[in-house]
């Protein structure tokens, strides 16, 4: 990529209930898809789009992706020019601010010292609600060629997915221009069914000064006080992602996307380009002399004498003989005793079921067992 | 070099062996490039050691084929090598101010980086090899090394009587100092074999590689001479008793053999150890998948495989396709192959990135063969294409890609 660029993502979302998986980190470092979490999606993206810089602004909970991101080198983002910065909340000792943002813009005012250090030309701003496999150039190349102020990547509902409540739905004319934010089941039109992916491209001079004036107007909302408010002075322009997205904001769709990986190309599409994670060096995976496994995803480290059917298991993983795990997602070095059966349950990583143990939630309503938990 | 850091002990890998008796599995890769135990390479054992061992500044000497194994070593990231002091550098012969000529002999590529290692000035200097699978803590013989007063400590392993003839043999006394060395003695006096580990004082090392660079008769090699010449002036040379696995990967057979070893629970080879991990430079591939139509027994499977056939007492490398209905028994395939499917695959290494047609019949043999023996190892090279009904006998090595018959 010939211009500069740099990456910043929010790494939490207002609009989730992911139950006890967020309760102890932030919903980018909710794991996904077995050895990955969601940050590792974003993070290539930009890895395999030629961006080098990326600014991550953190708000709460943010203690685990620390813990796995380290100093960027497994997204090879440990870089003397650019590279990746984490940027934490910053509370002044007897202050009134306390560390705390009234929305996103105001993020990114508080953060705008180290945005502004940066000599990159343009920014893509991402969430860390969706996961896809994105090219940033080809979006940057086709902002510049509209002469786009704002680029928002937007995708279209595909038939098994549910517009969650609250998702942001862009309403464009034929020449992609968006005219209409709303929110879904709120006071949109029926017929809209294209949502913004949260990822939006703009010259970085131009954020500064939209951020600068919605701060000075009391304005912190980036979808609401920027995209909405200002769409018909700015020439905002979609861009679609025709690819395959996973979208995760409850505990029900989180079981659904992570079990769409179970499909070939669903898989393709995801692993089309590499995706980067820590880096653990555990063993390959083992099957035991009675093992049975079905349509499932297993890591490296897992260590399989049971039978697991159409399940996503990440590292570390032990299924006792005898055990049966179905339609589950099994975090990192949980272990699974022998003859526990369990059906559409998540289990957080360093879960221990005991032996025998059963547990049976259901598609709509998965049991999720808290990271720690012994059973 | 002023600024480097002194280090108590270096080591230095030779890893320039071509490894002939690994046949085709060493066309294109030096041997402590090969692949090993289902995502490793042998060389990741011990650089690993070395690593676990407190050891930070490695010297890897090599000559034959050495770019594959440049490129895995890279800036040693993968094993915590990436230092300010010390770290992994790749060491292969060089032009220096009249000449430069290859590695004679292995006390002659350590002779010809004297220089490197004075630029740690280290007390001690291990000597290793890119050969053996095993886990070992080099602290430990150090420890031992410096409590014997030794000028030079050599690893050893009891062996079982047979088989010491195979060996670099050390006659100790009952302190375990070595009065004689035996190169494969046709009637071993003891049977403690050399592992080809080597701590010395590295003073006195030096001193003896500069005298046997002198001599014109010697072959500049440490069994052949510079251990006898050290135990003719009467050194203090020790033997250190290593008691766990240790194997010598050096020919198809034995290199087999120590993949299969990692699926026996019965031997104390446990990869699975984290406070001793062995490192390995990973790929970038997604988690395994596991197909409806999947069998696994006694297996070990890596990441980026898709399996849907039927696996059995097997180490199946990353990035590995077996499609429905093919068979893989006691077998090791290699990173990036494809197993097409109806193939039945046995007592078979498959070397990477070479495709397996459909109904391809590999390791092909007699039904019935002695107890407690089992087919010769069939080989198939790497990156060539091996057309559908093919048959391939047990033992053939195979290095070109077998073209499809024309009809019958």
């Amino acid at each position: 990529m010939s211009m500069k660029v740099l990456g910043i993502v929010f790494s939490y979302a207002d609009r989730e209930n992911l139950r006890e998986l967020t309760k102890i980190r932030t919903l980018s470092s909710v794991p996904f898809g077995g050895k990955y979490r969601i940050i590792d999606f974003i993070l290539s993206n930009f890895v395999n789009s030629g961006i080098q810089e990326v600014s991550i602004i953190t708000r709460n909970n943010y203690h685990s992706l620390i813990d796995h991101l380290g100093s960027g080198k497994e997204w090879d983002l440990t870089r003397k020019i650019g590279g990746l910065r984490i940027l934490s909340p910053f509370s002044n000792p007897g202050g009134t601010d306390n560390g705390t943002y009234l929305g996103t813009i105001d993020a990114l005012s508080k953060n705008m010292h180290s945005i502004k250090r940066s000599l990159a030309e343009y920014v893509v701003i991402t969430g860390s609600s969706f996961i896809c496999s994105i090219d940033y150039d080809e979006i940057i190349r086709s902002h510049i060629d509209r002469q786009a102020d704002i680029t928002a990547v937007y995708a279209r509902q595909r038939p098994d997915f549910e517009l969650p409540d609250g998702i942001p739905l862009l309403r464009m004319d034929d020449q992609e221009r968006v005219n209409e934010l709303c929110y879904f089941n709120d006071d949109c039109d029926p017929n809209t069914t294209t949502f913004s992916l949260g990822m939006f491209v703009l010259r970085k001079s131009l954020l500064e000064s939209l951020v600068a004036d919605s701060i000075a107007y009391g304005r912190y909302d980036f979808y609401r006080d920027i995209i909405q408010r200002l769409s018909n002075q700015l020439n905002i322009r979609g861009y679609e992602y025709r690819k395959n997205y996973f979208e995760i904001s409850s505990v029900s769709g989180y079981m659904k996307e992570n079990m769409r990986l179970l499909k070939e190309d669903v898989r393709r599409q995801t692993f089309e380009m590499p995706v980067y994670t820590k880096v653990k060096d555990s063993v390959p995976a083992q099957y035991g002399a009675g093992s049975k496994v079905s349509n499932s995803i297993i890591s490296d480290g897992c260590r399989i004498e049971g039978t697991v059917i159409n399940s996503i298991l990440s590292r570390g993983v032990v299924v006792g003989k005898g055990a049966v795990v179905q339609n589950s997602i099994v975090m990192q070095n949980t272990e699974i005793m022998r003859n526990v059966s369990l059906n559409y349950v998540i289990l957080d990583k360093d879960v221990i079921v005991r032996e025998s143990r059963q547990l049976v939630g259901h598609e709509t309503y998965p049991v999720v067992i808290e990271k720690k938990s012994i059973i | 070099m002023s600024n480097a850091k002194k280090k108590e002990m270096i080591a230095m890998l030779l890893a320039g062996g071509q490894g002939s008796r690994l046949g085709i599995l060493t066309n294109h890769v030096a041997k402590p490039a090969v692949p090993f135990g289902g995502k490793y390479r042998i060389i990741d054992f011990p650089i690993s050691n070395c690593v676990n061992s407190g050891i930070d500044t490695i010297g890897v000497l090599t000559q034959y084929r050495p770019l594959e194994l440049n490129a895995y070593i890279g800036n040693g990231q993968p094993w915590d090598l990436d230092r300010l002091f010390g770290g992994i550098t790749i060491l292969p012969p060089y032009m220096k101010a009249e000449a430069g000529e290859w590695y004679k002999g292995t006390a002659n590529a350590i002779y010809q980086n004297i220089e490197y290692i004075e630029m740690s000035r280290p007390t001690y200097v291990l000597i290793l090899s890119g050969d053996h699978i095993y886990k070992m803590n080099y602290k430990m013989m150090l420890d031992y090394h410096v409590q014997k007063g030794a000028d030079c400590t050599i690893a050893v392993i009891d062996v079982p009587y047979e088989e010491a003839s195979r060996f670099g043999v050390m006659n100790t006394d009952g302190t375990l100092k070595i009065y004689e060395f035996e190169e494969k003695p046709a009637n071993p006096k003891s049977t403690l074999a050399s592992m080809g580990v080597y701590i010395f004082n590295w003073e006195k090392l030096k001193a003896y590689l500069i005298a046997d660079e002198t001599d014109k008769k010697s072959e500049n090699d440490f069994g052949k001479n510079i251990i006898p010449k050290m135990l003719e002036a009467d050194e203090k040379m020790y033997a250190y008793e290593y008691k766990g696995y240790w194997k010598d990967v050096g020919t198809v057979e034995s290199l087999w053999e120590a993949n299969m070893d990692l699926l026996n629970p019965e031997v104390p080879i446990e990869l699975n150890d984290p406070p001793w991990k062995i490192y390995s430079r990973n790929g970038f591939l997604p988690p395994q998948y596991i197909g409806e139509n999947a069998v696994l027994k006694n297996s070990s499977i890596s990441e980026g495989c898709n399996i849907d056939g039927t696996i059995e007492n097997s180490i199946i490398f990353p990035g590995v396709t077996v499609q429905k209905g093919a068979t893989v028994s006691n077998s090791i395939v290699m990173p990036g192959v494809t197993i097409g499917e109806g193939s039945v695959v046995a007592y078979t290494i498959i070397a990477a990135d070479t495709v397996i047609g459909l109904n391809v019949k590999l390791g092909a043999g007699k039904e019935t063969l002695p107890e407690g023996t089992h087919p010769d190892i069939s080989v198939i090279g790497q990156n060539i294409i091996i057309a559908d009904d093919t048959v391939i006998p047990a033992g053939a090595m195979v290095g070109e890609s077998i073209a499809k018959k024309e009809s019958e």
